[in-house]
């Protein structure tokens, strides 16, 4: 299914070829473009070490390299392929398909995306790993986590989009509509916790997906309301557990044990909006994940989770190569006992520098109370503290 | 002191003056385009990858000056942006996917060459240059 979507969008240029007149399209005629951008990270953290960093010591454990190539042979249609090396502590370390689709945009109505594709979700899906194109270093966690980018950002499948005017006193509304198949990989930074406990899920988990998202830009110039809902009706996985008989006479004795890991019924909604006017942004959303995870073959260990999570940012362009911007971020699941392992809240303030339109850096100081986001036990190992308080310094270049 | 003070302020009119003076970004498009004028909100949505057509249904594409006073002018007035956020901003679409950046060239003159020769392409120039083979869109 992958292999075949991802060869259908790379036959759709050969299709574009004019067989016809029996001329081949020059390069020139291709349209053929290459962009790629490059970021380094710093984090410093007290108290705990975070996101699978060394942080406390001072960590530059975050490193990121995008190449891009697109091409567009006729006006309608664009053909497309990102690849990404990405490293974020333990997690990562290695290249990745970012996307590979085509494009065929029919008429401002109406347009189809298929292959790899970005999951429009939400307000920043789309965007949420491509560094240059926004303030922050570290997005809201409880909504997009970077420890599960390469997994909810992009799926199997196709898009339809399209917009629709409302008249001069109705605005424009922007529709998107997506399904097919998403995987969490084998690596994917939601495992951490399972992998401390021995169970890893050696070809990830997969299954359906599909949703819809509305964005109304609203006739007050500025404003934009939107929503969007994914369901994920049914997701399994094989999974083996590896456990060491710590004590006793077997001490030292492998025991592997293999099972599944079904995830029944995912429901994502999200309500979002954005306002910008002048040098000023302010954005919105409020999100909410339920679910559980039932393990089968292994003891059956309860994991229910109901995550709802918001953030309000605000960002000032104070000069024409400075911006700042600060943002707030809650995070609770209501099926974690009380504690801070139930709940993550995020005191964010950010500084962007452009230096020019490729080079550009970042400094932002993030105010963490709450263990419930970005934090293993491997790499903390005398328990969590209940407060964090995260400093990022960034640099980037991008063309 | 009065002296140089009146001076100071004559340089400072002059700087305003000539800063306004220089403001005579146009608007040019392929004469396949059917529209004789243009919105400023429709035009930002094609200078943005917002919108691909005008509102008579005519299918239009983008083409930029690399750099240059003319275009931090259109940017400034039309897009409301300066050139690193245009092109950051189109960088985002680029890299999630949603668009292929438009083409940049280096001069006026190849934008009008461009545009005269490019079924629906709109760009702008200075009102200044020669633009034979073009029309000018007014813009509303």
């Amino acid at each position: 299914m992958k292999r075949f979507l991802i060869a259908l969008a790379l036959v759709s240029v050969a299709a574009s070829q004019n067989p016809v007149s029996g001329h081949g399209q020059s390069l020139e005629d291709l349209n053929i473009q290459i962009h790629g951008y490059a970021t380094q990270g710093f984090l410093y953290t007290t108290q705990n070490n975070i996101l699978t960093t060394s942080s406390s010591d001072g960590s530059p454990a975050w490193s990121e390299a995008v190449l891009n190539i697109t091409s567009q042979p006729i006006p309608k249609l664009r053909v497309g392929v990102q690849g990404r090396y990405f490293l974020l502590g333990n997690f990562g370390n290695s290249v990745t398909l970012d996307w590979a689709a085509a494009d065929y945009k029919a008429n401002e109505k109406f347009g189809v995306r298929f292959g790899k594709v970005k999951t429009p979700s939400g307000l920043f899906n789309e965007i949420q790993d491509i560094d240059p194109s926004y303030q922050w270093s570290l997005l809201p966690q409880g909504v997009y986590p970077i420890s599960s980018r390469n997994s909810i950002l992009a799926h199997y499948g196709g898009v339809v989009y399209g917009t629709l005017k409302l008249g001069a006193a109705g605005g424009k509304l922007e529709y998107r509509g997506w399904g097919g198949e998403r995987v969490i990989g084998s690596s994917d930074g939601y495992w951490v916790s399972f992998v401390e406990e021995g169970i890893v899920f050696p070809n990830g988990i997969s299954g359906a997906t599909w949703g819809g998202a509305l964005h109304w830009k609203t006739p007050l110039k500025g404003l934009m309301l939107g929503a969007s809902d994914t369901k994920d009706p049914n997701w399994s996985g094989a999974l083996v557990d590896t456990y060491v008989v710590p004590a006793g006479p077997s001490a030292g004795v492998t025991i592997t044990t293999k099972g599944t890991l079904v995830i029944p019924g995912l429901n994502e909604p999200s309500y979002f909006g954005q306002f910008e006017k002048g040098r000023f942004t302010f954005s919105s959303e409020y999100n909410r994940l339920g679910g559980k995870l039932d393990l089968t073959g292994i003891s059956p260990v309860p994991d229910r989770f109901d995550i709802r999570s918001w953030y309000g940012m605000g960002s000032y362009k104070v000069t024409e190569k400075f911006t700042g911007g600060l943002y707030v971020m809650q995070e609770i699941d209501h099926a974690t006992p009380l504690g801070p392992a139930r709940y993550s809240k995020d005191w964010a303030v950010s500084g962007r520098y452009d230096f020019n339109q490729y080079l550009y850096a970042k400094a932002e100081q993030h105010f963490i109370d709450g263990t419930a986001q970005g934090y293993d036990s491997a790499l903390n190992p005398h328990g969590l503290k209940p407060d964090t308080r995260l400093t990022i310094l960034k640099v980037g270049v991008s063309f | 002191m009065k002296k140089m003070i009146a001076v100071f302020f004559f340089l400072a009119a002059a700087a305003v003056f000539s800063s306004h003076a220089g403001a005579q970004a146009i608007v040019i498009a392929n004469n396949s385009v059917k529209s004789a004028d243009v919105s400023k909100s429709d035009l930002k949505d094609v200078f943005t990858g917002g919108a691909s057509s005008l509102k008579d249904g005519s299918h239009v594409t983008p083409v930029l000056l690399k750099s240059g006073p003319v275009n931090d002018e259109f940017l400034s007035t039309y897009i409301g942006k300066s050139d690193a956020a245009f092109k950051a901003s189109w960088r985002s679409l680029v890299f999630s996917g949603q668009a292929t950046m438009p083409k940049a060239l280096e001069t006026e003159a190849a934008v009008v060459e461009f545009v005269a020769h490019t079924p629906g392409a709109i760009g702008y120039i200075s009102k200044a240059t020669p633009h034979e083979g073009v029309k000018v869109l007014a813009v509303r």
